[in-house]
């Protein structure tokens, strides 16, 4: 879903360096899944740019403790999820996902991929609306994993959980959509 | 992967997030704002530093003290003939109710660097995090503070207390034996001042954050802790 730039540990040492055009070029990269993973906890759209946004100033400062050769991505959206996490808690309007109006009909008259043929429109509907009535534990572990196209290790420390916990929490979750699905 | 999982993942392709923000120059413009402001501070610091060892070089009666200040990140070592009262109080006095490590991280801001071990109790005060390990069966307090918070701890030592270089971080003090007092105090009114008697404790630097670990341990246990900490 998010390319990694093929030099990001070229750029994340430049900018642990204090490089900030270097740091630049990796707020650019991940700008996209940070905002989401905001999106995703947060479930507000300014909060949730808030959140990616003090994430990522955070993150530089904290650049010096990151381990070279580590992954950037996980450890970049445990810090903007820890941020929109603290944005939840305050009261404010909370957003259901939804799915995009455009792509309700296929374009053009053009004949579905068999992977969109998985799903018809109501299909859509009901799962997602079955997603946003789960738990936010659920709920998050879920979007993560299969909206946003994180890996289950990557899930676990955005989310700053056990990988047991993340595994059990999407098979709970998958089981209660499972009765929207079928 | 089921078909429901697959599902998922088409229907994460037209979930309507919305659009994204470009971050990128916001980011930057706080970034650069913030190293001017600790630019400004560092010159500001080294100013008052250079025209107080001035004035205490000239003065022979101020020599002594000023050459017994150590700075170190957020904390601050002073030895001292004559250490402030204190008594004998929990590790963890002073630094508030136990809190979980969520709460704890969202009312200090700190998002705290552990690795190893899953403690249970938490402390927070705003700028300053601690949380209670067991290591080798003894309890050891673990603290980080942010960097930009000169003097939130202050420990006083006497000349019988060993201070010396630890060798870890970007900076580092070991200070162990004798008597030696800690005090938390920040500027802000919700932290209150504690004074307590401390056991052995090693300060360090990484990065913009100052780590402080405090127990009967030798050096060379809390330095193999530290490390542990932040594998």
């Amino acid at each position: 879903m998010v390319g990694r730039p093929l030099d990001e540990s070229d750029l994340i040492g430049r900018a642990q360096r204090g490089d900030t055009h270097a740091y630049e070029e990796l707020v650019t990269a991940y700008q996209g899944i940070a905002f989401r993973t905001a999106y995703v906890i947060a479930r507000n759209a300014a909060d949730a740019e808030e959140a990616a946004q003090d994430g990522f100033v955070k993150a530089w400062r904290a650049l010096g403790r990151f381990r070279p050769g580590a992954p950037f991505r996980p450890w970049l959206l445990q810090i903007v999820a820890n941020e929109a996490r603290n944005r939840r808690r305050s009261a404010g309007r909370r957003e259901h996902l939804a799915v995009r109006a455009a792509t309700e009909e296929p374009s053009g008259g053009a004949a579905p991929s068999p992977e969109a043929a998985l799903l018809t429109a109501e299909t859509r509907e009901a799962l997602l609306a079955a997603v946003n009535e789960l738990p936010d534990d659920q709920r998050e572990v879920i979007s993560l994993r299969y909206f946003l196209g994180l890996s289950e290790q990557e899930v676990a420390q955005a989310l700053d959980l056990p990988e047991g916990t993340v595994k059990s929490r999407t098979s709970r979750a998958l089981e209660r959509l499972r009765e929207s699905y079928d | 992967m089921t078909e429901l999982e697959r599902a998922l993942i088409v229907l994460g392709r037209e979930v309507d997030f919305p659009v994204e923000p470009d971050l990128r120059s916001r980011v930057r413009k706080r970034i650069i704002e913030r190293n001017r402001r600790v630019l400004r501070v560092v010159v500001v610091a080294v100013a008052l530093i250079v025209v107080a060892f001035g004035i205490a070089l000239a003065v022979p009666d101020a020599r002594s003290s000023i050459l017994r200040f150590f700075h170190i990140g957020s904390a601050t070592v002073e030895r001292v003939h004559t250490l402030p009262p204190a008594r004998e109080r929990p590790l963890a006095a002073g630094l508030g109710p136990v809190r979980s490590r969520h709460d704890a991280e969202a009312r200090s801001g700190i998002p705290l660097v552990l690795s190893g071990v899953t403690p249970t109790r938490y402390y927070a005060q705003p700028g300053l995090i601690a949380t209670l390990l067991e290591y080798r069966g003894k309890p050891v307090l673990l603290a980080e503070m942010g960097g930009d918070q000169a003097g939130i701890t202050k420990k006083f030592v006497t000349p019988e207390t060993r201070v010396e270089p630890a060798g870890i971080g970007s900076n580092s003090l070991w200070i162990e034996g004798g008597r030696h007092v800690l005090i938390w105090q920040a500027g802000l009114a919700t932290f209150q001042r504690v004074t307590r008697l401390a056991g052995n404790v090693l300060l360090w630097v990484e990065g913009d954050r100052t780590f402080r670990l405090e127990g009967d341990l030798t050096k060379g246990q809390m330095l193999k802790l530290a490390r542990d900490i932040t594998r």
